[in-house]
């Protein structure tokens, strides 16, 4: 009877929950650890938790070590962002960190772009422990972060000219990269004469022109209306097809996530956790309109999607 | 060709001034006092002034006060105002000073500062100093909290050392706030210069002013008026100008043709 009971109350929230997924990518319930036994472990987790198939044997280029995170929200109350979270990523690898907001995705973005210290753990980059932001992580903002002074083509040179690049040759490099993310003819506007979409086009530009050997991409589509958004994920695969470049990118959405990604880390919040590793092991180059009928795609969507929702009920049930 | 609406835009302020010239005319007309010349009789007056070399003398010597005073208050303020702003020890430090001192009427520390230093130019530019100040480092202070912290990491990201962003990113970023608050520091330095040549007579615009009220040459007091008018009308529209051209990046907003803060 109470079996029957739980049921349909699963039943009953997982309606609106899906739609809440699908709408804002993100989960309004609290998300707490199954207790009590109670933990769900979805039925078919081997389907899709496939060891790791690349060729050619892979390298670690940034290794996330037992990196727990704690913010004073005020003076006696403490928040845990980030528990103990270990992952490694591989060179040329495009990993997508995904959860509801609040999990401290971000925050594990910034802590990696060394722009915050974890509270305790450290990460390495290639063997270093990061103690600072440099050039061999490049940032991409959702909100843009471009310099309003400069101009699009100043922007872009920007990074290469404090690298100590000649001003003729950083001007021929970031015009053409301009010309990459189709920018085209926009060189001497300012940001603020651009769009959401054409903004974040110039702050990939500009992260891109200082070469770094891996980029930091804190939802960097999140503010850009949904036609926008699609034509930017288009064209983010187009140029990392060329060189690859090992990319971690947060995001809330989880099409957006299988889309791009050749792994997704998924994330639980209250405290911020790995939840599951998952190989995308869909063919590249990726093109939307195969890629939306592909029912491989479908399923990681679906199967991603049903985690979250698991994870909701576990927590709302116990 | 200019639209109907930019004609009336542009001769706005010129009927404005028109306007008040000839409600001036008309009062004094109506009471015949002799305190109170007419519009046009005060307007004569200024040529004589202008013509006078004494007179000159003793405008030029005020306004270079007020560039002393003014340029250093902004040389100071800004460095202060930005690293207040970026720094929260720095700000805990300076903010109870400021507090303090922000109310005082500046004019008022005259006295004081007479004692200490005299009455001379020293004394006069130090509280032109005092009031630019304020709303400088203010300014200044506001513009560099409100940085946006993803725009300093992206610097950081590309090499930027904490000076350098400093420099080079809250600087520029905080620039149109700053220049509002130069804007306002330059109207209190206009009024401070004159202020501080009533309390220390000995030259300077305030003091022919003041000298002529003395000796009941009213038109001469009333001249006076509309010349320390029209230099803070020239001043701001210059600076107005210059800030326009400096902040071109930044988004339009609106603004009166003329400063009266």
């Amino acid at each position: 009877m109470r079996n029957w009971r739980l049921f349909g109350r699963f039943l009953a929230k997982l309606v609106p929950l899906m739609e809440d997924i699908r709408q804002t990518g993100c989960v309004t319930f609290a998300v707490s650890e199954a207790r009590d036994g109670m933990k769900v472990v979805p039925s078919r987790s081997s389907e899709w938790v496939r060891p790791v198939t690349s060729q050619k044997p892979a390298s670690a280029i940034i290794e996330i070590d037992r990196v727990s995170q704690v913010f004073q929200t005020s003076a006696r109350r403490e928040h845990l962002a980030l528990s103990d979270i270990s992952l490694t990523i591989e060179e040329g690898a495009f990993v997508s960190i995904l959860g509801p907001s609040g999990c401290g995705k971000s925050t594990l973005l910034y802590i990696v772009g060394g722009f915050v210290s974890p509270t305790s753990g450290a990460v390495r980059m290639k063997g270093q422990t990061i103690t600072g932001s440099g050039p061999d992580r490049g940032p991409v903002f959702q909100e843009f972060a471009l310099f309003p002074w400069k101009t699009v083509l100043g922007n872009v040179m920007y990074g290469p000219r404090q690298q100590g690049v000649r001003a003729n040759e950083a001007e021929a490099q970031s015009r053409a990269l301009i010309e990459m993310v189709g920018l085209k003819g926009y060189e001497n506007f300012y940001p603020k004469e651009l769009s959401g979409g054409m903004k974040q086009r110039v702050a990939l530009a500009r992260t891109l022109a200082y070469h770094p050997e891996v980029l930091l991409m804190d939802e960097p589509f999140g503010a850009l209306d949904a036609h926008t958004r699609t034509r930017l994920q288009n064209d983010l695969l187009n140029i990392w097809e060329r060189d690859r470049k090992t990319v971690l990118f947060v995001t809330h959405s989880v099409d957006e996530a299988v889309f791009l990604s050749d792994k997704v880390v998924m994330m639980s919040k209250s405290p911020g956790r790995i939840r599951e590793v998952i190989d995308i092991d869909l063919p590249r180059p990726r093109r939307r309109n195969e890629l939306l009928l592909d029912p491989r795609y479908q399923k990681y969507v679906v199967d991603i999607e049903r985690m979250f929702d698991e994870s909701d009920e576990a927590g709302s049930l116990s | 060709m200019m639209s109907p609406s930019a004609v009336t835009k542009r001769a706005a302020p010129v009927l404005a001034c028109i306007g008040l010239l000839a409600v001036w005319q008309v009062a004094s007309l109506a009471l015949k006092n002799d305190s109170f010349p007419t519009a046009i009789e005060a307007i004569r007056a200024i040529p004589d002034i202008l013509g006078d070399k004494e007179s000159l003398i003793n405008i030029l010597a005020s306004l270079r006060r007020m560039t002393i005073g003014f340029g250093i208050a902004v040389l100071v303020s800004i460095p202060l105002g930005l690293l207040m702003g970026r720094s929260r020890a720095v700000a805990a430090f300076f903010n109870p000073l400021l507090m303090v001192i922000y109310p005082v009427p500046k004019a008022a520390l005259m006295p004081i500062v007479m004692l200490w230093l005299g009455v001379g130019d020293i004394t006069k530019t130090l509280v032109i100093f005092l009031g630019v100040s304020l709303p400088v480092i203010y300014h200044s202070f506001e513009g560099a909290k409100a940085v946006e912290e993803k725009m300093l990491w992206s610097g950081a990201a590309m090499g930027l050392s904490p000076l350098q962003r400093l420099v080079r990113i809250v600087l520029p970023a905080a620039l149109p706030e700053i220049l509002t608050g130069c804007r306002t520091g330059l109207v209190l330095a206009l009024i401070t210069m004159i202020t501080s040549e009533m309390i220390a007579r000995q030259s300077g615009a305030g003091n022919i002013l003041f000298n002529a009220l003395d000796m009941g040459q009213y038109d001469t007091v009333y001249a006076m008026i509309i010349i320390v008018g029209a230099m803070g009308i020239c001043l701001d529209a210059v600076f107005e100008r210059v800030r326009a051209r400096l902040v071109r990046w930044s988004e339009p907003q609106f603004d009166m043709p003329l400063s009266f803060s």
